[in-house]
């Protein structure tokens, strides 16, 4: 990095590698949140608000199978719980900023520009909470902008949408891969794999999705524990082999 | 999958409210919290295994279970080669650009070209 860089330049080149990658990805969000109803001026407005991939994917996609309102928020309320744990793995390196930052910074927080930030307060200590902030508004502006273009192409073209919402499954399948660090939880997404289809052919409503999940992740969490007090060598404890070794400084972090 | 939607501009307003405020909150809150106190054990343990049980379950659902909620027994070969295609480069690249793009090519060719 140089010296005299703007502060505006050091974190565009930062956020540059996600600012890029969520065209794409907005791009077909954008198509998919047009077919199910919305204009341009609510696209724009949920990318703002709502600002995270997954969630808008799944908003259009329930909208388009005629879901009611809540079954829709809750199972919006499952998905971003995921949240929390971002919030909380972040929150030692913001303490004591003031109540107004802290709201501006959880409002535009998401996967994306969590991950990038985390890395920055992780290896670089001069990183700033203001500079977290910034990345966290430029990787909303790539986003609001691609999901406009989007919105607008989807308008004026005519596109094969069951092969747009892949991009949701390819996405969802992108971060369970990310987020499987032991055997264990190879075990779990098995587990959730079988109750979802069972539970959803019995329940007939994507509720079904929302017992599945509780049910699997409660059950890797109490053979977690058990493993941890009783057998602590076990295979099931062993680390997912990772072929890029980008997340090892994450994990001896923990 | 095509366009019929019985809600007007109206609801989708209201929608995105009630989203952006459950969006909001699960960011908010523990932030606020944690920033002042210690995050307790169960949960931080627990929520390891809430996002990758949700995922799961959203890729099962569309790859294996149709909009009537039956198991699809045909014509998503083509879903499921292209979603274990994903998975790999997923792993092997870490790269969510190209998970979601190559994932978009290969159910091009599966579904668009083969029809399978």
């Amino acid at each position: 990095m140089k010296k005299n860089e703007p502060n505006w330049l050091v974190v565009l080149r930062t956020v540059m590698p996600l600012g890029l990658s969520y065209i794409p990805i907005g791009l077909a969000c954008g198509v998919l949140l047009h077919a199910a109803g919305f204009n341009h001026l609510l696209t724009a407005l949920i990318s703002v608000l709502v600002f995270s991939g997954g969630a808008q994917f799944l908003i259009a996609s329930m909208l388009t199978i005629n879901a009611p309102m809540t079954t829709i928020i809750l199972m919006m309320f499952f998905l971003e719980l995921r949240y929390a744990l971002l919030g909380s793995s972040l929150s030692r390196y913001l303490k004591g900023q003031p109540l107004p930052f802290i709201f501006a910074f959880a409002f535009s927080m998401n996967d994306e520009n969590y991950a990038v930030n985390y890395l920055k307060f992780a290896t670089d200590k001069h990183w700033k909470p203001t500079q977290a902030l910034l990345v966290e508004h430029y990787s909303l502006l790539f986003w609001t902008v691609s999901n406009i273009i989007g919105s607008l192409i989807g308008s004026a073209l005519t596109i094969n949408l069951s092969v747009v919402d892949f991009a949701l499954t390819a996405l969802f399948i992108y971060m369970a891969v990310m987020q499987t660090k032991s055997r264990l939880t190879i075990l779990v997404c098995a587990l959730s794999g079988v109750l979802t289809i069972f539970f959803l052919v019995l329940m007939k409503s994507t509720l079904g999705l929302v017992v599945a999940t509780l049910i699997a992740s409660l059950t890797g969490y109490f053979i977690e524990r058990h493993l941890l007090a009783h057998k602590p060598e076990s295979h099931l404890l062993y680390k997912v082999h990772d072929p890029t070794s980008q997340t090892a400084m994450e994990e001896s972090d923990k | 999958m095509q366009s019929v939607s019985s809600m007007t501009s109206m609801d989708h307003f209201w929608l995105i409210i009630f989203c952006a405020i459950v969006a909001f909150l699960p960011r908010f809150l523990p932030l606020l919290f944690f920033t002042k106190r210690q995050i307790p054990e169960w949960f931080n343990e627990w929520m390891r295994f809430v996002p990758v049980s949700l995922f799961t379950a959203l890729v099962v659902k569309s790859v294996f279970v149709d909009s009537k909620y039956n198991i699809m027994t045909s014509g998503n070969l083509g879903l499921i080669i292209s979603a274990i295609l994903v998975g790999f480069v997923a792993y092997r690249t870490r790269s969510m650009t190209l998970s979601v793009v190559i994932g978009l090519g290969a159910v091009m060719i599966f579904v668009l070209v083969l029809h399978i």
